[in-house]
Parts: structure tokens; sequence; C-alpha cells
């Protein structure tokens, strides 16, 4: 089974590719800390940092279609937590709608939260997005440990990103497997029979890792991983730095 | 219940930060200490295993389905420590590759589902099985330790969001609260049966206090 929807433009050739990954994480940490400490009413505040996303979207080559598909798969999970907020803040009353017994107030400081939780929520949102897409995930986790992330967890987040890919390979056999064998029957049945599935996927985990132990300390494993290839900052990624810099600060400094 | 970037605010989701920091570090030092160097793939793979569960969807009434958030299942096979890792790679991996739930809230993420949800869901299932003894002790533990700890993780995501401000806490606690106490009895049903089924086939996997 394929899942190239995970790294699937991470090797086109583009300015944002070509640029260090620390230098990459670093720009995405500035920006988000920029966009969510914008005040909620400087709307051409959040125009402008939108361009700069859609900028930087361009430069990386990256289909635009394929990023904003990405975006609206998450969007419903943003919305799960944020519906309710309009109805509860106390305020100007924008409108009220009542069904049945039940009388909802939608209030203008409500929506403007409502509105500020959103807007922040989705350029973070673009920005995650073309960081993943435009960035092996092995090189990030280089960048990570360049950037003094404990060499413990990195080495544990690259181990679960070889191994994603088997065991949900190995769990969707086991399910179509299932499907085409039970068909029909009680909710039940399916629910455990379901649960017996993750049980032996477990077990089939548990003793991979314990295989893959084996195999590392019979190639002379002990305890640390060494990599050959080491990050240099180049005249690109200083000029890319700075430019963020300045474009991030000008934006937050237009008054309207 | 991952929280995007922009729900949270300062003043939330950096001490969320720094406690998860904190919490994980300890973890990562005790857990090394029982596991040793097996711990790198073990736990990298048992990383995985919980992502690919929670790709299953399992039926529940009506047309809708739901999926398992496998945090008290970890706790019972891997032991508290090792568990809270399991879960803090789970999320940083959501965050970064899926943008399931926001880089400057990972910390308070973590510090929910990862921390307050497994210790919470460990230090009820632990006293349970022991009073209970045997097989019996261990299932129930277990269901009653899922449950909770998706209310507990809900609680604290609620006075995250009360602490920024986004809403109110005597309207979003129990908003929260209602909702996820639904959705912990789907979790406590099936991680019992997981654990039912693991307790049938390999019971040396439980983890042993």
């Amino acid at each position: 089974m394929k899942h190239s929807f995970i790294d699937e433009y991470s090797d086109l050739d583009s300015l944002i590719h070509r640029l260090d990954p620390r230098v990459k994480l670093v720009t995405l940490v500035a920006s988000l800390l920029f966009i969510i400490s914008t005040r909620p009413t400087s709307f051409v505040t959040f125009v402008l940092y939108g361009i700069l996303i859609f900028i930087l979207i361009g430069l990386s080559k990256i289909p635009i279609g394929f990023i904003f598909k990405r975006s609206l798969v998450i969007i419903p999970f943003v919305l799960i937590i944020a519906i309710f907020i309009p109805f509860f803040k106390k305020g100007q009353v924008a409108g009220s709608y009542s069904f049945g017994s039940v009388h909802l107030t939608v209030t203008y400081e409500g929506l403007m939260v409502f509105w500020n939780v959103l807007v922040k929520a989705y350029l973070s949102i673009l920005c995650m997005i073309l960081l993943a897409t435009s960035t092996k995930f092995s090189n990030l986790l280089k960048a990570f440990e360049n950037m003094k992330c404990p060499k413990l967890m990195t080495m544990i987040l690259s181990f679960m990103h070889r191994y994603i890919y088997v065991l949900v390979d190995e769990m969707m056999r086991m399910k179509r497997a299932k499907d085409s064998r039970t068909v029909g029957g009680k909710r039940w049945f399916h629910v455990k029979a379901l649960s017996h599935m993750v049980g032996v996927l477990f077990i089939r985990a548990y003793e991979r890792g314990e295989r893959v132990y084996l195999a590392m300390c019979s190639r002379g494993f002990s305890g640390q991983i060494r990599t050959l290839q080491d990050f240099k900052l180049n005249k690109t990624d200083f000029c890319f730095l700075l430019t963020m810099a300045m474009l991030l600060i000008a934006i937050r400094t237009i008054r309207r | 219940m991952h929280i995007p970037d922009g729900f949270l605010t300062v003043n939330a989701w950096v001490p969320a930060w720094l406690i998860s920091i904190g919490g994980i570090g300890y973890c990562l030092r005790k857990a090394t200490l029982t596991l040793k160097d097996r711990m790198i793939p073990l736990m990298g793979v048992m990383s995985a295993f919980v992502f690919a569960a929670q790709m299953l969807n399992f039926p529940i009434a009506g047309g809708t389905s739901g999926h398992l958030l496998g945090g008290v299942l970890a706790v019972v096979l891997l032991g508290p420590y090792a568990r809270a890792i399991v879960i803090t790679v789970v999320l940083i991996v959501q965050c970064f590759i899926f943008q399931d739930g926001g880089l400057t809230t990972l910390g308070a993420n973590i510090l929910n589902m990862s921390i307050v949800g497994a210790m919470g869901g460990y230090l009820i299932y632990n006293p349970i099985r022991s009073v209970l003894g045997g097989q019996k002790g261990i299932i129930v533990g277990i269901a009653i330790a899922a449950w909770a700890s998706v209310v507990l993780a809900s609680c604290a995501c609620a006075v995250e969001l009360a602490i920024s401000g986004t809403s109110p806490l005597r309207v979003v606690l129990p908003v929260m609260v209602v909702s996820h106490m639904l959705i912990g009895i789907g979790e406590a049903i099936i991680t019992s049966f997981i654990i039912g089924f693991i307790l049938k086939v390999r019971p040396d996997l439980i983890y042993k206090i």
C-alpha cells in the first residue's frame, strides 16, 4: 500500500526545499508566535500574513490545491472545539435563535473570539503544512537534534516514523481480511472482532520491536545512533531568515 | 481534542510547555532505567502501533464511528512512564506530519493527554487492580481507568481554554466533560476487550508493577 500523501512533495527542488531545516523550523516558530499574538481586530495584518504564506507556498512549487485539501481535512477538528464559543460569551447580542426549549444567543464578543481563534488556527495550519510538505521528516528530526532536543526522543521519533508505514499497512490488511469475511452481523460482534484485531496488532508490534532490537544489537548498536551528514548554513539561509524576520516585523507594525 | 494554534494565550501555553517538558524529561529518565537501550526500538514501534490503532474506526450507535485513543491501553502494556513517552511521540508526529493540534499548543496537548490522562488513568487502575486482584481486577480497573483518563484529559483541556479566555470555565467545562463522558464509555469498552484478548493470548506482556 502507498502512503504517499505524507511525503509526496518533499523531494521537489525549490528555494523552500533547499533551505536548512533548522532555518525553516525557526522561521515557523517565529511566524506562529507573530500570528497568534496579533490582536483580533487587526484584519489587515491577518490578510498580509495570509499573503506572505501564499507567496512562500508559491516559492515552494507545491500545488496550492494540495495544500488547500490538506488544510480542509483539519478544519472540522478545529470547528468541533470552536463551535460553541460564539454562543456563550456575554456581551452585545448579535442575534438569538430558539430551537424548541433551547435558546441560543450569539454575541458580538463571542463572534470576535470565534473569528480570532479560527483565523489564527487556519494560518498556523497553513504554515505547518508548508513545513511538513517541504521537508523530509528525517531531516526535520536531525534539525531537532541539532537544536538540543534530547537524542532519546528524536531516535524514538525516527523509529516511529519508520514503522508507522509498516504497522498501518499491517492493520489495513487485517481490516480488509476481516471486512471481506464478515458481512452484516451485530455491532457488538464487529466491535469485539476489531478489538481483538488491535490486540493481535499489539502483539505483533511488540514482537517486531524485540526483533528490531536484537537485529540492531547484532550489528553493534550500543545505544548511540551515528549519522554522517551534517547541516551547513549558507547565504540563502541567512537571506531567507533576515527577509522573513523583516517581513514579519513590518507586517506587525502596519497599523490599521 | 487536539487544541489547534491560536486557541490558547501565552499565559496558558507557556506554563503547559514547561510542565510537559519537565514531566516528559522525568518519564524519559525513569523509563531508561528499566528498559535501558532496548527502549529506543521498542518505544518507536509501540508509538507506531498506537498511531495505527487510532486509525481504526469502530462502529458506534447509528452510522457514526469513533476511534480508540489508546491512553490507558498503553499504560497496562508498557507501564506509566514508557506510556507517557509513547503518547508524546504520537502527538509530536500528529502535530508535525498531520497538523493535528498546533505547535504552540503542543505542550498543552502533551500535558492533557500524555501526563494528566496517563498518570490519572494509572493512579486509578493500579489500586483497583490490586484490590480486586486477578484477571477481573485488571479488566475492571482498565475499564474505569480508560473512562477516567478521557474525562480527566478533557477537564485539563477545558481549564486551559478557560485560562486563555477562549470561553468561560462554567460553560466549557460541562460541555467538554459531558461529551467526553460519552466518548469515554466507548474507550472503556474497547480497551477492556483488547486487554481481555491479550490476557488470553499473551498474559506475559501485561505490565507488572
